[in-house]
């Protein structure tokens, strides 16, 4: 759906952009990570034609009038009405003619109702919260049914609640357009994306399935948790050879790298009970994407 | 929802029309009202024994104050509500819904010139007529076809000016910037009008034909701004397509 090639975008001497290759699959929900400043607006802005490329190639296959960008603050003329809003952007992105007023005032009201705005849909936008103009945002965006759909943290200053509402509504978009979603929150991207790339100072780190990413960073982890005396553990679990590494941190938790899971499941518990330790909790440690990315960027 | 009828909306809603129209019609009624009663007036205020002989007015005195009066606020507060319109940009996240639905760019100007336009011209020439009005009753009827002509003059400067502020629209980068600069633009214009080979040339200049052709003055001292006017103004929207095009959201 969107290829590019050796993508480049400099600001004076500084490249926002250094050389991204991104593929994005259709179909997929693709999340773009990474820290403020790593470049992802620049990108989605090269990607959505608001900007241009110091160098490079993008491809993007889908109609002018097909793609749909939402910004990560969106706003509105204050004086229109939520309705008038998604009416004008309906307006805007559709083929005159297309839809008959009928047709195109039962699509306003279904988008609205799908944001969770029908009620609010009569007020002016001007008095929405923050999180109602992230909403009315996406039902413009989703009003025309764009074949593509770039999302710029579409999540990043919602309170929880409106965060949830918003993740649920892009849940919603899978199988009908293809989604790029940046954000700098590692938790959205990986509850909510199939694919993902990692952006740092504008190079792009690491891009496919989310599962190849977090399989390929898997080291077998253990957090365990001691009444008393983590240090004494810690020293006595570092001489064992299938430990690779353990550490001590705050309020008795001690994390351990093992060489192999199998390793840890057949020796950790008698190498525990032979330090006499009192232990509370054992559990294995998933790989989060958070931690990935650390790694990466590291 | 149209991009027309937004525009029929920022007009209406945000009630910019009541600040045009109440610029142009109240100059309209106090133009007229201020030449015929401008000795009594005097006469009241109080002159320290100081005597003013001042002719009777006649009615292209009613057009020559209105014009004095609202030529200039007239024009500051066009350029106020064009630019509200005209910057498109100025708040990012507007310019990115917009810039991603319409394409190209200049598709976006097209309502907002014409209906800022056609706004401003409508309003002047509702002051125009009630100052014509506001004349006729008070000072006697000014003779018609000049101020025809004169009132045509006057919105082919407004012309000028909402093409003007379309330009500058779209490299500044506030609203305040787009007002701050265009008003710049207008007020040089005047002061190079000084010397008196250029100052028939200049757009500004047709701003006060509606004062001069009733009071005497002919068509053709006004015929070289009409040209260079109708000129810019044609050159001054085609740059603003232009520039639209490349800027960068």
């Amino acid at each position: 759906m969107i290829r590019t090639r050796g993508l480049v975008k400099r600001y004076g001497s500084h490249a926002a952009l250094d050389g991204v290759d991104l593929e994005v699959p259709p179909g997929s929900v693709y999340g773009l990570a990474g820290p403020n400043g790593a470049g992802k607006t620049t990108l989605l802005g090269i990607l959505a034609g608001l900007r241009m490329a110091t160098e490079g190639e993008v491809a993007v296959d889908a109609a002018p009038g097909k793609v749909a960008v939402l910004s990560d603050t969106p706003r509105f003329d204050p004086w229109l009405t939520g309705r008038e809003v998604v009416a004008l952007a309906l307006y805007l992105s559709s083929e005159h003619g297309s839809m008959t007023a009928i047709e195109s005032a039962a699509r306003v009201d279904e988008v609205l109702g799908q944001a969770g705005l029908e009620e609010a849909s009569g007020r002016r936008c001007g008095g929405y919260s923050r999180g109602m103009l992230q909403r009315l945002g996406i039902a413009s965006t989703l009003v025309a049914r764009p074949v593509l759909i770039l999302l710029d943290e579409p999540a990043s200053a919602l309170d929880p609640q409106g965060r949830r509402e918003v993740l649920d509504l892009i849940t919603t978009l899978r199988g009908h357009a293809t989604v790029l979603f940046s954000s700098h929150i590692l938790g959205d991207v990986q509850e909510v994306c199939d694919t993902v790339g990692i952006l740092h100072h504008g190079h792009l780190l690491f891009q496919g399935p989310l599962r190849d990413l977090l399989v390929g960073r898997a080291v077998p982890r253990y957090e365990l948790r001691v009444r008393t005396g983590a240090d004494a553990v810690v020293a006595a679990l570092s001489r064992e050879p299938w430990v690779t590494s353990a550490t001590a941190a705050e309020g008795g938790i001690v994390h351990i790298e093992v060489t192999s899971l199998a390793d840890a499941e057949l020796r950790l518990m008698g190498a525990l009970a032979a330090t006499g330790a009192s232990v509370v909790s054992i559990r294995p440690e998933e790989v989060s994407l958070e931690r990935a990315f650390l790694e990466l960027t590291s | 929802m149209s991009p027309w009828r937004l525009e029929f909306l920022r007009l209406t809603r945000t009630k910019k029309w009541v600040a045009l129209a109440g610029v142009y019609v109240a100059f309209g009624l106090i133009g007229p009202l201020s030449a015929r009663y401008i000795k009594e007036i005097l006469a009241r205020v109080g002159t320290d024994g100081a005597t003013f002989t001042m002719p009777d007015p006649t009615p292209a005195d009613g057009m020559v104050q209105f014009v004095s009066n609202a030529s200039q606020i007239g024009t500051l507060v066009v350029v106020i509500v064009a630019a509200g319109a005209l910057a498109f940009d100025a708040i990012p996240e507007m310019g990115v819904f917009l810039r991603t639905r319409v394409s190209p760019p200049w598709k976006i100007l097209v309502p907002r010139v014409v209906v800022s336009f056609c706004a401003a011209a409508g309003a002047f020439l509702l002051g125009t007529g009630v100052a014509w009005y506001e004349t006729w009753a008070l000072l006697g009827a000014p003779p018609a076809v000049p101020v025809l002509a004169g009132a045509s003059l006057g919105v082919a400067f407004i012309a000028f000016v909402v093409a003007l502020t379309a330009a500058v629209a779209q490299r500044a980068r506030s609203v305040l910037s787009t007002v701050m600069t265009s008003l710049v633009v207008l007020i040089a214009m005047p002061i190079l009008g000084l010397a008196p080979a250029v100052s028939r040339w200049l757009p500004t200049s047709l701003a006060n034909a509606l004062a001069d052709l009733p009071a005497g003055g002919t068509m053709n001292d006004y015929r070289p701004a009409l040209g260079v006017s109708v000129v810019a103004t044609t050159l001054l929207v085609w740059t603003a397509f232009a520039w639209a095009g490349r800027r960068e959201a």
